[in-house]
């Protein structure tokens, strides 16, 4: 019963976070440049739930977000899924209870994930390579999903750890010992 | 979790104090008149109060025997303006229905020789790279793939994906984009592709190495390529960048239509 109404709740996340990108952070930007609230979602349900769920919940917001938006349905898809992949291995090497650590992981999950999306987009639509200019909006990301990070990360470890207590049962200290 | 639950607040707050700063700054133009207000709102409440105390001291006497009087006075003007605000938001209710249907008249008139479907922009891309929108029109409105989409200014894009009520509509500022234009003054032919960087320029490549560069000069489309109709308005050459070997040189394109702003359009529906 609970981890259905996990389950609705994070729908329902989901679909929050698509209106607050669309539209609060459309207007709400550093120099013109959005975060991207779904890449630190994704490995915050990877992160605490249980080993397919940020595979699941990647692959399929990824795919909501093409069909609404996307030219082709792919991109976002895989770049999210592989968040999903990247955040288990960060839970099983990296302690959960760090700030600093949290904001590394969103760091590198931000960077990885526009890496991807860029190769895919160049591969399908042979676009020109701007390497400078990839970086210099890359690095205002990254910047701004972080600062994102510490102002949720209270909300991130109390609703985490209630959704790992759920899926994984309470074994938060015992994979240390 | 926070050792320290206060200091952990305190960071937060700092935390999104800062990034409303970063925002405000990164976005605006003109950071003066900013400081302006802010001074003018810490100062101004305390010099309105200093000078009503001061006015008061140099012999106002009517001033308590009024109380009665103004306060049936400020009734009275308050229901009024209770009522000018009602009509008010009446009024710009249809201002802005007026606005909307001239700007679909401007519109149709402009490009008369197509048939076009009028639509709203709503809803833009999520991510910093690339530049799709979603319009309002659909298969049920007569809107089909590869249509040219335009709006008062000049060309917008093309419709790559239809459902029934909206069309994803590929903007020439994508960079996956690329459109064959001609140069208005010597119609030598260039192609135009969207950058990572802005949402007003396009990078003029492919120029031929005897065309001669106008700066201002007018770029339209040149109906190659299938999608794009000849001679719909696309921008105006910016600069021109030459480099070492001439057949690299390029040019920088300004758009005719503002796509931070746009939000009528037109969908071409015959080529």
């Amino acid at each position: 019963m609970k981890k259905t109404l996990i389950n609705v709740v994070l729908t329902i996340t989901v679909f929050i976070l698509y209106f607050l990108q669309v539209n609060f952070f459309s207007w709400f930007t550093i120099a013109g440049i959005k975060p991207n609230l779904f890449v630190i979602f994704i490995l915050f349900i990877g992160l605490f739930g249980n080993r397919s769920m940020g595979i699941i919940y990647g692959a399929v917001c990824g795919l909501m977000l093409d069909l609404i938006i996307e030219q082709k349905v792919g991109i976002n898809m895989i770049g999210l899924a592989l968040i999903g992949m990247i955040s288990i291995i960060f839970d099983k090497n990296f302690s959960k209870d760090s700030r600093m650590t949290i904001m590394l992981m969103v760091l590198s999950t931000t960077i990885i994930f526009e890496v991807v999306s860029y190769i895919i987009n160049y591969m399908l639509y042979s676009i020109n390579i701007e390497i400078f200019k990839f970086i210099e909006i890359l690095i205002v990301e990254v910047m701004y999903n972080v600062i994102i990070t510490i102002i949720i990360y209270p909300v991130i470890q109390r609703c985490g750890y209630y959704i790992e207590n759920e899926y994984k049962g309470n074994r938060i200290l015992t994979q240390y010992f | 979790m926070y050792k320290n639950k206060k200091n952990g607040f305190l960071g937060i707050i700092i935390t999104i104090a800062i990034l409303v700063l970063i925002v405000i700054f990164s976005n605006k133009e003109s950071n003066t008149s900013f400081f302006e207000n802010i001074a003018n709102k810490l100062v101004m409440p305390i010099q309105n109060g200093l000078t009503y105390v001061k006015n008061k001291l140099s012999g106002n006497s009517t001033f308590f025997s009024d109380i009665n009087n103004l306060k049936i006075e400020n009734k009275e003007l308050q229901d009024k303006n209770s009522q000018l605000e009602q009509s008010l938001r009446e009024l710009e209710n249809i201002k802005t229905e007026n606005e909307t249907l001239k700007e679909y008249l401007g519109l149709t008139e402009k490009y008369g020789e197509y048939k076009t479907i009028p639509g709203y922009v709503i809803n833009k891309d999520i991510s910093n790279y690339s530049k799709m929108i979603v319009i309002n029109v659909g298969k049920d409105d007569g809107v089909e793939e590869n249509m040219t989409v335009i709006a008062d200014e000049g060309l917008v894009g093309h419709v790559v994906s239809v459902t029934k009520n909206t069309a994803k509509v590929m903007t020439i500022i994508d960079t996956s984009s690329s459109i064959s234009c001609l140069m208005s003054t010597n119609k030598d032919s260039i192609v135009c592709k969207g950058t990572l960087g802005n949402n007003s320029e396009l990078k003029a490549i492919y120029i031929p190495t005897d065309a001669d560069l106008i700066q201002g000069d007018s770029v339209d489309t040149s109906g190659l390529g299938g999608i794009y109709p000849k001679g719909i308005h696309v921008g105006n050459i910016k600069k021109i960048v030459s480099t070492k070997n001439i057949t690299d040189r390029y040019a920088v394109i300004d758009t005719a239509v503002d796509f931070n702003k746009i939000n009528t359009v037109l969908v071409i529906k015959n080529k």
